[in-house]
């Protein structure tokens, strides 16, 4: 599915990267609090979807190698990680949505989990 | 860290009194004279005498405090018996080092005689002693085998590869990055330059997205764990890629310990950034095609790790 459409569906804010929306495509999604998980068991061809806001979170997508973030349950994130995201060339994104509601519809849609028990 | 803590405090504070106390313990009769103590504390560099009557049970205690005043009052070839305190407190030789401590806790006196049930003197703890039987558990705790020894003491510690052997020219990294900053919310700034520098060598996607996952935890382990600062050396060979991290901060403990899935030491305000899970070394070992930790407590913390060209990491 189109980034563009995954972040309508999650009623995201595009923050960083709003040029790429259109090109990328992402068949699998992930969702964790846990970065140190996010390091464990990424793939770089998903969205990340997490509660974190910290600096953090945008380095760990991009060593991962994962060019989109979308931060739930929030209006606002903390500039240091917005500079960071603009740096590395990563899309994003912000929603007031909950995470259990975003990945909720995002399944809806069709996507993938990183791999099904 | 309380778990670690928790584990040590039963370990050392069970002690028995008789691991701590000083056996071979001076003591004097109550018929001599204050100056000849004088001359034991002076020629034994001590600082007090228990005293003890004919069956070596404990009748009192002499101090250098009490000399001094002796000198000052006059009465130096006083006995022992007429100026010394009578009251002694003294620990029993069934107590432990937890009880030790409360003791110098509780009396401002420097040393303890250690009794028996019968009153016979047996020995005598001082603070350092009790410091003393802690540094040498201490050094049972962190004994490590002969071979990892020989590797730690050697001066080359540092110097050499531990997966080859072979002398390291670090100076001749192809990659270079100082952890030279204890701020967490940067951690991971050197795994990332060293993606970009592996992508732009034309190494290919997987490969730097292994070497860098796996450098990013070591990196974040030097910052979270080491208190000290470290470095990270890459080597770019013909097959593999060579990542060195080290530091020279605390070191691990127990480097099975900590290699286990969900152990970690981490504080609270890390675990709120999203680490902490204990999965740090795991995910090194996963990412990594061979990885070696070696640590000294105190000496801080090498790990090299191998990763072969254009293979994925293991699931």
């Amino acid at each position: 599915m189109k980034l563009s459409e995954i972040l309508s569906e999650i009623k995201a804010r595009v923050l960083t990267g709003e040029e790429k929306i259109d090109e990328l495509e992402f068949d699998y999604v992930a969702a964790s609090d846990l970065m140190s998980e996010v390091l464990a068991i990424a793939r770089p061809s998903m969205v990340l979807i997490t509660g974190l806001t910290t600096p953090q979170v945008v380095r760990t997508a991009e060593v991962v190698g994962i060019q989109a973030v979308v931060v739930v349950r929030k209006d606002f994130l903390p500039s240091e990680t917005i500079d960071m995201a603009k740096a590395c060339g990563i899309v994003l994104a912000v929603t007031k949505m909950t995470m259990f509601e975003a990945c909720g519809r995002l399944y809806n849609r069709k996507l993938k989990p990183i791999w099904s028990a | 860290m309380e778990k670690v803590l928790d584990r040590v405090q039963g370990f050392f504070l069970d002690m028995s009194i008789t691991e701590i106390m000083n056996h071979s313990v001076i003591s004097v009769k109550p018929d001599r004279t204050l100056r000849q103590v004088k001359e034991i504390l002076r020629i034994k560099r001590i600082s007090g005498l228990p005293v003890v009557n004919n069956q070596r049970k404990l009748v009192g205690i002499v101090s250098i405090e009490d000399i001094i005043k002796a000198l000052e009052g006059g009465y130096i070839d006083d006995t022992v018996e007429n100026r010394m305190t009578r009251d002694v407190i003294s620990i029993q030789s069934t107590a432990t080092l937890k009880e030790v401590i409360e003791f110098f806790e509780k009396w401002p006196y420097g040393r303890f005689p250690v009794i028996d049930n019968d009153g016979v003197l047996v020995g005598i703890v001082t603070k350092n002693d009790v410091m003393m039987a802690l540094l040498a558990k201490l050094g049972l705790v962190y004994l490590h085998d002969e071979r990892r020894r020989e590797v730690l003491d050697s001066p080359e510690y540092f110097a050499r590869s531990l997966l080859t052997g072979e002398r390291l020219d670090k100076s001749g990294a192809d990659f270079y990055f100082s952890i030279d900053y204890f701020d967490i919310n940067l951690a991971g700034v050197g795994a990332s330059k060293l993606r970009q520098f592996l992508l732009s060598k034309g190494i290919d996607e997987k490969t730097a997205r292994r070497v860098s996952i796996a450098t990013y935890e070591a990196e974040t382990n030097v910052v979270i764990h080491s208190g000290s600062t470290g470095a990270i050396y890459c080597f770019i060979k013909p097959e593999s890629i060579f990542v060195r991290v080290e530091d020279t901060g605390k070191g691990i403990e127990d480097v099975e310990l900590a290699m286990r899935e969900g152990y970690s030491t981490a504080p609270d305000y890390v675990r709120e950034l999203g680490f902490g899970a204990g999965m740090g070394l795991a995910n090194m070992k996963r990412c990594s095609d061979n990885m070696i930790v070696m640590s000294k407590v105190g000496a801080g913390v090498v790990v090299e790790m191998e990763f072969f060209r254009g293979r994925e990491a293991k699931q």
